[in-house]
């Protein structure tokens, strides 16, 4: 048995006050994080606030941070905390308002999944099942490590992009709708990468921070999900947007000489055909790249993107190989999944 | 000590004070950078973003480069290193390895699955080490407080970057700025996303994000910030005046790159090191170091 500090963050809505509180216990070799919150709430503190239910890393209630990270507090051993920390530092999730000491507000969060229509919906020219839809292994497989959410929050209290926009539907939103985009039983694929590609606040303002990905309990791999809807997006033809647009130019500067073409970027991000349609939309985009554009001139530094440092000449011609060869791969892809699909029109019809 | 060396498209464009401070510094220590004329752009997710399997043939490709070279690889962008880490992890399955060394052989290459790509920033932890760097050091920064900026590809996630087996990594700058005398000044934003991969897609958000974080390190009194990442030292020195517009705040923050700071403490001349192109000023910075 050791002696244990921590200093928790509290917050009391009657006095609006927030205050910093430690704490010190005996704590045993295997006790998590909850344990010792539970052990302060009964012997030190009755008024101490903060959710839980399962202790078992399934209800998803008791996320919160610990040294800065969120995590969940019944899943974490005291003794790993410590390797990030000691005393050990305890808050609410963060980009939620907090109520009470670490119960945060989730309904910001909720709203998420409701914006993103995270349910099932059934093709409505089938008769119901008589017991639940089913669908094969092959087909859940697709999707297997997007199903274990369990809405826990910790990737959405960590998230780059939440910190600074409401309207981001975050990672456990767009983790679910990839869930179902990737679900053989629902009938909205269409409809749902058209509207995670174009929603403000969709698939595109993610960072790549990696955040979620690391915070999950689950394994979930919330970013890995929204890259496949943007790849997803893409292949549905859902490309009118600055994402896609910035993709796609980004891509062509390094099939041609085989590195980041800095100087041509923006416009192509913006959108060549925008812009000489005087897309004003376009224009006060273009706009919005000068201010940086002129100080990168003064320090001389757009001089030497624009210089356009390319990959050696034998390298360009090997890197070009490759971009035709994936792209006939593709090609060769699509050309095979027609052909399956016009044989098999034959044999329904003929069968 | 020799290396296969991806300077990535950003010091070889936009960030070119990255590139010299990196010859520069390599010199003094006596490291021989081989640089990888022939790679491609890493794709920095971008590529990825439509077309996640030609990043990663781009990617083998390189890392086949530097089998062939039998060289260590070595990247000095925290978006370079991130991007093969992610590729070399996929490509140790054996059949996908097969599948994209198909796109490799008619120039005579095959990646074997060898490569281990590190940032310099780790190299000089790892491979140098402490002793020497101390016996290089002319000019102590123990004037300066320093603020860390990772760049979220050298912190996440952690199993690609092998944080358990080398946990130096983990704080890698931290232990940096304090070899060379200065002190850190530790902020929550120092781990966090600069911003710049939504620039284009989202600048209000993204400028946020960077003032954010500029603002806050500056309030707890740091003189400058050190990163590995050019694609952060954008977003953070060249679109410094706009962060400050859109949370309305004054900045004034001289952003380092890794290689720079070494260099001062080394004793090198700012001009060589590309001091004086930065957009945010440093002069204030190196008169406190009498330079
Ligand atoms: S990777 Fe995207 S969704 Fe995940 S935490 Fe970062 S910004 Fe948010
Ligand atoms: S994706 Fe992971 S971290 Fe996010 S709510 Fe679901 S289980 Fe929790
Ligand atoms: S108490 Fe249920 S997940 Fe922690």
């Amino acid at each position: 048995m050791a002696e244990q500090r921590f200093i928790i963050q509290r917050y009391d809505p009657d006095s609006a006050e927030s205050y910093r509180e430690e704490f010190s216990l005996d704590v045993q070799p295997g006790q998590t994080v909850l344990d010792c919150l539970n052990a302060i709430k009964w012997e030190q503190d009755g008024t101490l606030s903060f959710r839980m239910s399962c202790r078992h890393a399934i209800c998803g209630s008791c996320a919160m941070k610990v040294n800065g990270s969120s995590m969940l507090a019944c899943q974490t051993q005291v003794s790993e905390a410590v390797e990030l920390g000691d005393p050990v530092e305890v808050a609410p999730m963060g980009n939620q308002t907090v109520i009470k000491d670490l119960v945060v507000d989730t309904t910001k969060f909720v709203a998420q999944f409701e914006r993103a229509e995270t349910w099932l919906e059934p093709h409505e020219d089938q008769e119901p099942p008589e017991r639940e839809y089913r669908q094969t292994v092959e087909d859940f497989d697709h999707w297997s490590h997007a199903s274990t959410c369990i809405h826990c929050g910790a990737c959405y209290s960590d998230c780059t992009v939440a910190a600074v926009d409401e309207k981001f539907l975050g990672p456990a939103a767009l983790a679910k709708a990839y869930r179902f985009v990737m679900d053989s039983r629902d009938s909205k694929r269409e409809e749902r990468l058209k509207f995670l590609a174009e929603t403000e606040g969709g698939i595109w303002d993610c960072t790549r921070c990696y955040m979620c990905v690391q915070a999950c309990p689950k394994d979930v791999l919330p970013m890995d999900a929204i890259m496949e809807l943007r790849a997803l997006s893409i292949e549905a033809g859902y490309t009118n947007n600055h994402g896609s647009r910035h993709h796609k130019g980004f891509a062509s500067g390094v099939r041609k000489r085989g590195r980041l073409d800095e100087a041509s970027l923006p416009i192509q991000s913006v959108g060549i055909t925008r812009l000489l349609t005087l897309n004003i939309d376009a224009h006060k985009e273009m706009l919005g790249y000068t201010p940086g554009a002129i100080r990168l001139l003064k320090t001389r530094k757009l001089l030497e993107a624009a210089k356009r440092h390319g990959a050696s000449q034998d390298g360009r011609e090997h890197i070009q190989r490759i971009f035709e060869e994936v792209e006939a791969e593709k090609h060769h892809h699509d050309v095979d999944a027609d052909a399956f699909a016009a044989e098999f029109e034959t044999a329904l019809g003929s069968g | 000590m020799k290396y296969a060396f991806w300077p990535g498209c950003v010091a070889r464009g936009a960030a070119p004070e990255l590139y010299t401070s990196t010859l520069a510094v390599a010199r003094h220590l006596g490291i021989d950078l081989v640089e990888l004329e022939a790679a491609a752009c890493t794709g920095a997710g971008i590529i990825s973003d439509g077309e996640p399997y030609l990043q990663d043939v781009l990617n083998a490709r390189t890392m086949a480069l530097s089998e062939q070279m039998q060289l260590p690889l070595m990247d000095i962008c925290s978006t370079c290193v991130g991007v093969h880490r992610l590729a070399a992890e996929k490509l140790r399955d054996v059949d996908y390895r097969i599948r994209i060394n198909h796109h490799l052989a008619p120039e005579g290459l095959e990646y074997r699955g060898s490569a281990d790509p590190r940032h310099l920033l780790w190299i000089l932890l790892e491979d140098i080490g402490e002793d020497r760097i101390n016996s290089l050091i002319k000019r102590p920064l123990d004037e300066l407080n320093l603020g860390p900026f990772y760049g979220c590809y050298l912190v996440r996630p952690e199993r690609t970057l092998e944080f358990d087996a080398h946990p130096t990594r983990r704080n890698s700058l931290e232990r940096l700025i304090s070899m060379l005398g200065a002190t850190t000044v530790t902020y929550d934003g120092m781990t966090k996303c600069c911003g710049f991969p939504i620039l284009t897609t989202n600048k209000q958000n993204s400028l946020t994000m960077a003032g954010t974080h500029l603002d806050e390190a500056q309030r707890m009194g740091a003189d400058a910030l050190v990163t590995p990442c050019p694609l952060c030292h954008l977003n953070l020195d060249a679109q410094q005046p706009d962060a400050a517009k859109v949370i309305d705040r004054r900045l004034e923050l001289p952003i380092l790159h890794v290689p720079q700071l070494l260099g001062l403490a080394m004793g090198l001349p700012p001009e060589e090191l590309g001091l004086t192109r930065h957009v945010v000023d440093t002069r204030n910075l190196l008169n406190r170091l009498g330079v």
